[in-house]
């Protein structure tokens, strides 16, 4: 005897209201898993959850804390979702942030000491072409030479890791800096201005909402847009409209760099200001995930850098007042892919009840 | 052997579409039955449910009068069900031996033993030891049916298994399985053609949408009587009138063109030379896999060659991209309606918009004009009765005919002087088959040239002016149709030469 309560039903289209609900059904299931975490660490589940989600924002400062955070990844996320709608596979943004950093600080260093408005616009546009050449380098190598640009671009991260750490070790180290692996402060000129007295907001976030509204008229408007689409749909059926197939690939791994390389600048000139070791905390690699819960939707790329974002801020403040690791910080953010990967099955696929039925044999 | 099988009351329903809407039927050993359909009759489906790879909504399987459930492609090889897929399962780069021993559970001198005793038996002539690649497709099928014989198969299901064989290897083919039958090997034969169900087959079910349409002896039927059971209705000859006054004015030369891939599955094309002139329908036979899909390729621009390979009135377009090549008026409907020429989650206009060339002005300043790619959408749906007048319905809820004539149509909205195309009604009904045929016909009349690369035989015979032979890269001699007949083309096919 068989008794079926359900069976899944391939859908006939892909749903476009489950296409957004399935990032919020992610969302929930990692909060439901993530208290039982917790349960099972041994701390009260509501408990540390409000420590995660809630506390981290529930002032100004928080608030502003947020925009720190979200402002890069939204940034970074934004970029690859040129690479990913087009079917590129740029997985090394963390580099090209980490490298956007270096020129830039670079040139910032150059200018220390020196005072005037024509400072900070020469070293953002650095560490955009610092990224963007950054990225070239998987882009070449897959167009030139048949290269896997996952596994280049992955590779490449350690390389600007290790340039970074030579330079703030050596070359570059502050000579007033007791032999710490930091270069000295940038100058005033060469900061991000804040856009409140005693917050770390700062304008970087109007580079990102410049890079969102961009993107989404690339996307929807253009001819560009639309042969991304088709890339990224079959790049069989992109070949046979003759569409320059090298070329794109070289172009949106400039954008995306350019974005990652953007965000590099926005965090050394803004809330560190000077060059050292760990300039990025794997934002670059965060923003995949931003990418994806935001469904390559600009707009959704937003809410998603939000969501994100908290994340770092609730692991803070869960390791402060809890004194639970802040890495958990990380669990969450690998909780959120893994249930958006797993709720995307809903996205072809039904559940359809059938209520109790019994088999005969 | 004195084996049974039944099925009854096989129900299996997929989104959209009964595949097989309550099929009863019975086999006995010792006979070679036919199940005959068009594609998409529900054949494969009801193979599949005897094969355990998918499980029926509703019905029974009966094997030797017990009831069998058949949950996995194992479950079937338990049964002594024994299947030959259409499409192979073997591992190209490992040797023929390898590829049998992966699901057998005997030692290796023992399998060895057994493989050559069958071989020997039935006269396969096979070296156990070099890689699959290197077989001939004929011989793919051998490994596979070797494969079912070692595990003593009381029924065996051959899935369209003529498709890519040569004649002389249909021929084999068919030996073999009288043979088998002789030993009491229940055998079942699914084709859509008839010629094969007269030849070989004892008894023949027709299926027709999902459906059993009759079941009945080979003696009693005849070709024409099968083939309106399996279409449903008379089937409409069209019949080209071949132009007495023939233009002479060239309009595409190959000279000389070469393809070498770096892909050991790819064909290279060695020295293919060819002129079509104008209002003329140049065919392409052979059997799938000779290079046709690397020929179409080259000439589409999707693979650049040497500039001066092709000619379009004389102007060397060899290293043209398929766009820069539209702009020379030419135009192109691939195999692949789903993965190449359209794509299924995008919108009508959106797929509309993939031919784009400069005077159609669907981009102007690199921004979509969605109001201009729509209005030349709808003209499309409206001049070739594509069963929609929504621009916005994305194209996977088009039917294959409906998609096919949504490509065609926009590939001949913008009155291309040639249109090339590969197998362009595979697959598709009847009724949409006699409409790309007069539509092809009608650009003929229009004085535009047509390259038709097909692997149906008969579609090539019907509309082209023109026909050779593709086969392994090289092409045959070109023929005037007058003096091409099916046999002629069948030689040359298989390799052979017409003296």
């Amino acid at each position: 005897m068989e008794v079926k309560l359900f069976k899944i039903v391939k859908r006939d289209e892909a749903s476009k209201l489950i296409f957004f609900l399935t990032p919020i059904l992610a969302i929930i299931l990692t909060l439901i898993f993530g208290a039982l975490i917790f349960y099972f660490l041994g701390f009260k589940p509501l408990e540390a959850l409000k420590f995660f989600f809630i506390v981290p924002i529930n002032n100004v400062y928080g608030f502003s804390e947020l925009f720190v955070k979200a402002t890069p990844l939204c940034l970074i996320a934004i970029g690859l979702s040129f690479c990913f709608k087009s079917n590129n596979w740029n997985i090394g943004a963390e580099g090209q942030l980490i490298f956007g950093g270096i020129v830039s600080g670079g040139v910032a260093l150059l200018f220390y000491g020196q005072e005037g408005f024509y400072i900070l616009p020469i070293v953002i546009l650095a560490g955009a072409v610092g990224g963007m050449l950054f990225a070239l380098i998987p882009a070449v190598l897959k167009t030139y030479f048949n290269t896997n640009e996952i596994l280049v671009s992955l590779m490449l991260v350690y390389v600007s890791k290790l340039i970074l750490d030579y330079l703030v070790v050596g070359p570059w180290s502050n000579p007033e800096g007791f032999n710490f692996p930091e270069t000295r402060q940038f100058s005033e000129s060469a900061r991000m201005p804040t856009l409140f007295e005693g917050l770390r907001i700062h304008a970087g976030i109007f580079i990102a909402l410049t890079a969102v509204i961009i993107s989404w008229f690339v996307f929807y408007k253009t001819y560009l847009g639309f042969q991304m689409k088709v890339s990224g749909f079959s790049l069989k059926t992109a070949k046979y409209a003759g569409y320059k197939g090298k070329t794109m690939i070289l172009l949106v791994f400039m954008i995306s760099g350019a974005c990652a390389g953007l965000a590099g600048v926005g965090e050394i000139t803004g809330p560190i200001g000077q060059l050292h070791r760990e300039i990025s905390p794997d934002y670059g690699f965060t923003a995949i995930i931003v990418a994806f819960l935001g469904r390559l939707n600009p707009i959704g790329i937003i809410f998603a850098s939000l969501v994100v974002a908290l994340t770092y801020l609730g692991a803070e403040t869960a390791q402060i007042f809890m004194q639970i690791p802040k890495y958990t910080g990380q669990v969450f953010q690998g909780m959120i892919l893994f249930f958006l990967l797993a709720a995307d099955y809903l996205l072809f696929f039904k559940i359809k009840f059938l209520g109790i039925k019994k088999n005969e044999l | 052997m004195n084996t049974n099988l039944k099925v009854k009351n096989i129900t299996k329903i997929y989104p959209g579409c009964v595949a097989n809407d309550n099929i009863s039927l019975g086999f006995k050993s010792g006979k070679i039955y036919a199940l005959l359909g068009e594609n998409g009759a529900g054949k494969s489906t009801l193979v599949k449910i005897l094969s355990g790879v998918i499980q029926p909504d509703e019905g029974q399987i009966i094997l030797n009068n017990k009831i069998i459930k058949l949950k996995s492609p194992i479950d079937a090889k338990k049964n002594k069900i024994g299947m030959v897929f259409q499409h192979f399962n073997l591992f190209e780069t490992l040797s023929v031996f390898e590829n049998l021993i992966i699901d057998s559970n005997e030692t290796r001198g023992g399998l060895r033993e057994k493989i050559k005793n069958i071989m020997k038996k039935y006269n396969f002539n096979i070296d156990l030891d070099i890689p699959v690649l290197n077989l001939s497709a004929g011989q793919k099928q051998k490994v596979e049916i070797i494969r079912c014989l070692i595990r003593n198969p009381e029924v065996l299901i051959m899935d369209e298994p003529t498709s890519v064989l040569t004649e002389q290897e249909t021929s084999e083919l068919f030996s073999s399985l009288r043979q088998f039958s002789l030993e009491g090997i229940l055998i079942i034969y699914i084709t859509h053609k008839l010629k094969e169900v007269m030849s070989l087959c004892d008894e023949v079910a027709v299926m027709r949408k999902g459906q059993l349409i009759s079941v009945s002896k080979i003696v009693d039927e005849k070709i024409e009587t099968l083939a309106n059971k399996m279409v449903g209705q008379n089937l409409k000859t069209i019949k080209k009138n071949i132009s007495i006054e023939r233009s002479t004015e060239k309009l595409i030369k190959i000279s000389n063109l070469n393809f070498s891939s770096e892909d050991p599955f790819e064909t290279n094309l060695e020295n293919v030379n060819f002129e079509v002139n104008r209002g003329e329908c140049f065919g392409i036979a052979g059997i799938s896999g000779n290079g046709q899909s690397e020929l179409f390729q080259v000439l589409s621009g999707e693979i650049i060659s040497e500039n001066n390979s092709i000619k379009l009135n004389n102007y060397p377009i060899g290293n043209l991209n398929p766009q820069q090549r539209r702009e020379y008026l030419m135009a192109f409907s691939p195999e692949d309606r789903m993965e190449q020429a359209a794509i299924p989650q995008m919108k009508i206009f959106e797929n509309v918009a993939l031919n784009n060339f400069k005077s159609s002005n669907f981009f102007n300043n690199g921004l979509i004009d969605e109001k201009k790619i729509k209005e030349h959408s709808q003209k499309i749906l409206s001049d070739f009765s594509v069963n929609t007048d929504n621009v916005e319905l994305k194209s996977q809820f088009l039917s294959g005919g409906n998609l096919q004539k949504l490509i065609i149509g926009r590939e001949l909205i913008t009155s291309p002087e040639l249109l090339i195309c590969f197998n362009p009604t595979w697959g598709l009904d009847v009724g949409a088959i006699n409409y790309i045929h007069e539509t092809l016909i009608k650009i003929n009349e229009q004085k535009k040239s047509i390259i038709l690369i097909s692997t149906d035989t008969d579609e090539l015979l019907k509309l082209c002016d023109k026909i050779c032979v593709i086969f392994k890269g090289k092409l045959s001699n070109i023929m005037n149709v007058e003096e091409v007949t099916s046999e002629k083309l069948g030689i040359l096919m298989g390799g052979g030469e017409i003296v």
